[in-house]
């Protein structure tokens, strides 16, 4: 199209987007169809957690993590409750383990099963998305059947969970796990090789491997990318040293491998469970703590997970005291939104669309 | 390498720059001095035994009596994990940018920069992001801010 003159022009995505999953706002500078600029504007969600924490013991920040990130809920109180059991040395009972190695598998599937749906939904496929979300609901339906809540569980107790597992649970978990192990190839079938997914996919927004180290990326957009690294294997913690899983690795780092990476995830979360629960022991699910004058010794640690996001933390400092000096709470979904104008500048603005959706941020955890 | 072997590593490797903390619980923890930070974030990254390629997460930390600021870092090829601390004086709180080691520390400087008010050096960018636009009540994450469990917006009163 040489010889034909276009104009720069200015456009604002968001922040009530649909394809922008929260409220980011996305300052565009367009060359016609082409995004030559992004700019990432956040903050709309700021509800300053992290001060909101210093104010409270340690027991009633647990359910402020639920809304930190809300679409796995359960990692970002396990993540929380993990530091302060490693500050104050507290040994969790082996059923409480188990059953958090569940319900954090559980909680990552129907994590990724909401990726699935919603990014295919961005594209314009909405088939996808009432599959996933169909199957995501036998999942939201356990954690109900064990805590009461569907979305924000405030299950994960400082010295175990808070309640244990219904009798009807081992067999409806075991039933969703074969369910949804069956619907894989349907939903690898309505989109691995559709014309359109793969031509708003496929060597679009690629991340080449140094950059996604150099701004901090992880989890499935990091393995994406080439880099084989996943906390539960490299760092283990709970007792992920005790099952037997693999760690999905693609190269190409572009939307379409993101995507699949996470369909292989899918995989592997059903094998822990279903290692975890063939293991499952009685015994005990909690250790009492007194919530009211619990106090972990003073000291500092940054505690680390992998949820289904990539690398979920909290730099916890304790001076001795019922409440905390200090909660930093780290979201990988920060780093993703960063990286974006890397990405994506110079897509086409639809494929701007698939491209932050294979980023799978969501904002809570960014704004905090 | 196990921490202690990696705690002798590092404090052998940079001589006199870094002193091992005893108040890091689970990984090993380091306080640096402002005026080596630069220094020692690069061998830290370039040293083939280290190799901390990856910045997780930069605190802004406000004891009450001293600001303090954490670099939590992690290796990817080696699989280590440290934190480093740098001790920044109340009066005057300003910390070189870590920007062109860590190109992740963009984000996580100008957050600290708008909730506690240190100064980065060389950052470029320090422009609000998290807070309202027309903020003007300080810095909320200090200790002397105090945090209102309610806060009533007198515009939108009756």
């Amino acid at each position: 199209m040489s010889g034909l003159l276009t104009q720069e022009f200015t456009v604002n995505m968001g922040p009530h987007h649909p394809s922008t999953h929260g409220v980011c706002r996305l300052i565009l500078t367009m060359d016609g169809e082409k995004v030559v600029k992004i700019e990432p504007v956040i903050g709309y969600l700021h509800r300053s957690m992290e001060k909101i924490c210093e104010n409270r013991t340690y027991a009633q920040c647990v359910p402020l993590m639920d809304r930190f990130e809300y679409v796995t809920a359960m990692s970002a109180e396990y993540v929380f409750v993990n530091a302060v059991e490693k500050l104050a040395e507290i040994e969790v009972p082996e059923r409480a383990e188990y059953l958090r190695v569940i319900m954090l598998e559980l909680n990552r599937i129907a994590s990724h099963l909401i990726f699935y749906g919603a990014t295919a939904m961005d594209i314009g496929a909405l088939t996808p998305f009432i599959y996933g979300l169909r199957e995501r609901e036998l999942i939201i339906d356990l954690f109900e059947m064990t805590c009461g809540q569907r979305l924000t569980y405030n299950y994960m107790k400082i010295g175990g969970v808070s309640h244990d597992i219904p009798k009807e649970f081992i067999p409806k978990c075991r039933e969703a796990v074969k369910i949804i192990g069956e619907k894989m190839s349907d939903y690898e079938g309505l989109l691995n090789e559709n014309p359109i997914w793969l031509a708003r996919t496929k060597n679009v927004g690629v991340l080449p491997t140094d950059l996604a180290k150099a701004y901090g990326v992880s989890g499935p957009v990091l393995r994406a990318s080439g880099v084989k690294y996943d906390i539960r294997k490299n760092d283990p913690y709970s007792i992920y040293d005790r099952f037997d899983f693999n760690i999905p690795c693609r190269h190409n780092g572009d939307s379409y491998d993101r995507y699949l990476l996470r369909l292989d995830e899918i995989r592997e979360s059903l094998k822990i469970i279903i290692q975890a629960l063939d293991g499952l022991p009685e015994g005990d699910t909690l250790k009492k703590v007194n919530p009211f004058n619990f106090k972990p010794p003073a000291g500092e640690m940054y505690s680390r997970i992998e949820n289904s996001r990539g690398e979920m933390g909290v730099y916890i400092i304790s001076d001795g005291t019922t409440k905390p000096l200090r909660v930093k709470m780290r979201g990988s979904s920060y780093n993703h939104v960063q990286v974006l104008p890397k990405v994506a500048t110079g897509v086409l603005i639809a494929d701007l669309v698939a491209t932050f959706a294979t980023l799978d941020v969501i904002m809570p955890e960014v704004d905090r | 390498m196990t921490g202690d072997e990696l705690k002798e590593y590092i404090v052998g490797h940079l001589e006199g720059k870094l002193k091992p903390l005893e108040s890091g619980k689970h990984d090993p923890l380091f306080e640096v001095q402002e005026s080596d930070l630069l220094t020692v974030a690069q061998v830290l990254r370039d040293d083939e035994n280290l190799k901390f390629d990856f910045l997780s997460c930069i605190s802004g930390v406000d004891t009450g009596e001293r600001f303090e600021i954490v670099y939590s870092l992690a290796s990817l090829a080696n699989n280590l994990r440290i934190d480093l601390k740098v001790v920044l004086s109340r009066e005057k709180p300003e910390v070189e940018s870590v920007q062109e080691i860590w190109p992740a520390a963009n984000w996580y400087e100008r957050e600290i920069w708008e909730l506690y008010g240190f100064d980065i050096k060389n950052h470029g960018n320090l422009t609000r992001f998290l807070l309202a636009d027309d903020w003007d009540q300080g810095y909320p994450m200090r200790k002397d801010w105090d945090a209102p469990d309610f806060v009533r917006f007198p515009e939108l009163e009756r």
